[in-house]
């Protein structure tokens, strides 16, 4: 009790920051260390921890733990040292800082993120009617002011740092806004140079906090694709596996039953097998009921009599080969230290299509770079999975942590995104790559490092 | 000590059900001053409040726990539910309201039979349309749960404030999710039910929010009321059938409950003995056939107004439930 106590007031700024927040003499907080606090101090306490995002036993002050005001508002009225430097440190003199939206247009938000973040948006509408949200990350923001800018392809170096808003579960103890930086190029070339640019600024600024204990996971979501590609499989079936590797176990349970599966074969299928695209349109036209020029609801006749013609090649295909499921388990489990894992996944490939080494390649190049860069790799692992559990990036990423690889905080993340622009306007093309600080949990890692 | 707030319907068809099958159970409920009022009372029991809210209010009131019961969809429960949410669950069906909520695709597209198909098609769709499959629907909580689970992950929800199944016609969405009594509405408007397309089956039940509201609670009337209500949703969901045991058939009862689900009121019966059997309504028709064909008769069925069992299920769950908080 009295350590929990103890631990409370040093979390809080230690004795004489607590006597000045509470208005009492220094004796008093001295005196909470030997007996614990006052119980008509309970609330106040509660709320200074609250306020600052501290955890509290829930022993210390009891229900009160439980009845703090559900809106967990952080104001920063300044930054703090640790944000200046780092913002500074990734701004350099060749990134543009600049001051994106906070409100954003809950479409685009959704559009590019997927449905199932909507449960972290602070979503309304303004009274014009128009469906708006806080910003969930500061990106989709940059590419927006990218966009009203009216650029369309040239190469823009943006940095930025700001509040951030996520509806986090009320027992998590996580804030519900808090503070990022980050850099993203947008437009230019899409090139692994960019790449290790926004990397080794996002790892200098992080690393120049003074923060130990980090750690870092590459990954690089086009491997799997270019691998799915260059197999020998129908065309399907690359479909699918590319649709469900963003959840492991839909995944798993697919390539299970591509294996073994007896797939359903009907009328449709087989008819329309024998034909060529013209008349097999037609043939799907009539089959639906279809005047000449009458288009069916929702979908193009092209999309649904592609997919049928598709569907009914798959059943002329054998089962996937054991080997080939084996092959794709197999490079999706390598997770090593970088060069071993390139090395691991050199020699599965060898056999390949070119198309899959040479990207192989680029990993090792930017690990190559990275190394004379003098970034210190000691504790990082390159994984053929990470990635996976966000569909958000379309080749390299990286993340930062703090902790050993058990009990991971993250830090900062980022990679490329060359479908970014794409998918917030009608712009094809712009690559994007960028990456992002929490700076509320790097301070925060920082301060509780300082303690130990 | 403070009283127990069960939340009633206020209004509609849900109003008028609800006071159908609280009139069959004999309880009888009274409002506090005029008609009008918004509360009231169980004539005969005591330090039970009632409050009457839209079924929507209700469902939320139980999800942040500021009241003990109330009664109202499972639908409306499931999408509800958050994060924040307070646990609540279901004490009894009422046997009433059901509907079921479904995924609904054009007609047009032959080539959609489940959500495989579905699945594949949104994914497809995203690429040919650069944008995602729009999906109309009030129930954006119980599709998404849905959706994460079975792996779509390309599509959008469209808000629909009604006549959702007009929505792919009218070119605001593709698909739809919406609720159905008999899927006529959705077949009207050239839309069909994938065959493994039903999100949730949904009822009109009483529910319980769990939480600390319930400390310092004299539990005595909730345990009055539920047995009453237990008793009564158990009845309306089953026929007793009445026939003479007239010859020893080791194996009767144990096929009796796997075929029809059906149960001795007595337990394992003698021969020779008039027997009682509780049987769900929907197995009467064969259950009876069975029986007859077997030998047994003349089988008598009727219809009980209560069944009051020793244990009563929605009481004892209610009991253990707040025992564990």
């Amino acid at each position: 009790m009295i350590k929990e106590t103890n631990k409370i007031i040093d979390l809080l700024g230690g004795t004489s920051a607590l006597a000045k927040l509470l208005d009492v003499n220094l004796s008093a907080v001295s005196n909470y260390r030997k007996k614990g606090f006052p119980d008509r101090l309970h609330y106040k306490i509660a709320t200074l921890c609250n306020e600052r995002c501290i955890a509290i036993d829930s022993k210390i002050f009891g229900e009160f733990s439980n009845t703090l005001p559900a809106i967990d508002t952080r104001p920063l009225e300044t930054l703090s040292e640790v944000s200046i430097k780092v913002i500074e440190s990734l701004t350099g003199d060749d990134f543009e800082l600049i001051d994106p939206p906070v409100l954003v247009s809950a479409d685009k938000v959704l559009d590019r993120l997927g449905e199932n973040i909507a449960d972290k948006l602070y979503i309304f509408s303004d009274p014009a009617g128009s469906r708006l949200c806080l910003r969930p990350d500061l990106t989709i923001p940059t590419c927006i002011h990218y966009l009203n800018n009216g650029f369309n392809g040239i190469k823009k170096n943006y940095a930025y740092h700001g509040k951030v808003f996520q509806f986090q579960n009320p027992s998590s103890n996580e804030p519900n806004e808090f503070s990022q930086a980050g850099l993203e190029i947008i437009g230019g070339n899409s090139c692994i140079e960019n790449e290790i640019k926004v990397f080794f600024r996002t790892y200098k600024s992080i690393e120049q906090s003074g923060i130990r204990n980090l750690n870092i996971i590459f990954g690089d979501i086009s491997l799997f694709s270019i691998l799915i590609d260059v197999l020998d499989i129908p065309a399907i079936w690359k479909d699918q596996l590319k649709t469900k590797f963003w959840n492991d176990k839909n995944f798993k349970i697919l390539l299970e039953e591509l294996t073994v599966k007896k797939r359903l074969n009907n009328q449709l299928f087989q008819k329309i097998s024998n034909l060529d695209n013209d008349t097999a349109e037609i043939f799907v036209r009539d089959t639906i009921g279809l005047l000449e020029n009458q288009s069916p609801v929702g979908r193009s006749l092209k999309e649904i009599t592609q997919r049928l013609i598709k569907k009914s090649q798959e059943i002329k295909t054998d089962p996937l080969s054991k080997s080939t499921a084996n092959l794709i388990k197999e490079f999706l489990s390598i997770s090593d230290k970088p060069l071993q894992a390139i090395k691991k996944l050199k020699s599965i490939s060898k056999n390949i299509d070119s198309r899959l080494n040479s990207q192989i390649d680029s990993m090792s190049e930017r690990i190559e770079m990275m190394l004379e860069l003098k970034v210190d790799l000691k504790n990082s692992i390159l994984s053929l999975e990470k990635g996976r559990m966000v569909e958000y990036y379309t080749g390299f990423l990286f993340d930062f942590n703090s902790g050993d690889l058990k009990n991971n905080l993250n830090i900062a993340g980022g990679g490329r995104y060359d479908d970014l622009i794409n998918s917030v306007s009608n712009i094809d093309n712009i690559p994007a790559v960028g990456a992002a600080i929490n700076l509320d949990r790097l301070e925060k890692i920082i301060s509780s490092e300082k303690l130990i | 000590m403070s009283s127990i707030l069960i939340a009633l319907p206020s209004k509609g068809r849900l109003h008028e059900q609800m006071n159908k099958f609280f009139e069959s159970s004999g309880i009888i409920l009274k409002r506090s001053g005029g008609q009008r009022t918004y509360s009231g009372f169980i004539k005969g029991i005591e330090g039970i409040e009632i409050i009457y809210l839209s079924a929507t209010e209700i469902s939320s009131e139980l999800l942040k726990g500021n009241i003990h019961m109330g009664v109202t969809g499972i639908d409306l429960i499931e999408e509800g539910k958050t994060s924040a949410s307070k646990d609540v669950i279901l004490l009894s069906r009422l046997g009433f309201g059901k509907a079921n909520v479904v995924i609904a695709v054009p007609d047009h597209w032959i080539d959609v039979e489940n959500i495989r198909d579905l699945s594949e098609v949104s994914s497809e769709f995203r690429s040919y349309n650069n944008r995602r499959m729009r999906v109309a629907t009030k129930f954006s909580n119980i599709t998404r749960n849905f959706f994460v689970k079975n792996g779509i992950n390309n599509y959008r929800l469209v808000d629909s404030a009604g006549a959702t199944e007009g929505s792919p016609a009218a070119g605001t969405s593709e698909i739809i999710v919406d609720i159905t009594e008999t899927g006529q509405t959705i077949e009207a408007n050239n839309l069909k039910v994938l065959e493994d397309g039903i999100m949730l089956k949904s009822e009109i039940c009483i529910f319980s929010s769990i939480n600390d509201i319930w400390r310092d609670i004299d539990l005595k009337p909730v345990e009055r009321f539920l047995r009453i209500i237990s008793a009564r949703s158990e009845a309306l969901g089953n026929a007793e059938l009445l026939f003479d045991y007239n010859k020893d058939d080791k194996d009767l009862e144990i096929n009796l409950f796997r075929g029809f689900n059906s149960k001795f009121v007595n337990g394992s019966p003698n021969t020779g003995e008039s027997v009682s059997l509780i049987t769900p309504i929907s197995m009467v028709p064969s259950c009876t056939y069975y029986l007859t064909s077997k030998g047994y008769g003349p089988v008598r069925t009727t219809r009980p107004d209560f069944i009051y069992n020793q244990n009563s299920q929605s009481w004892n769950l209610l009991k253990d439930t707040i025992d564990s908080i």
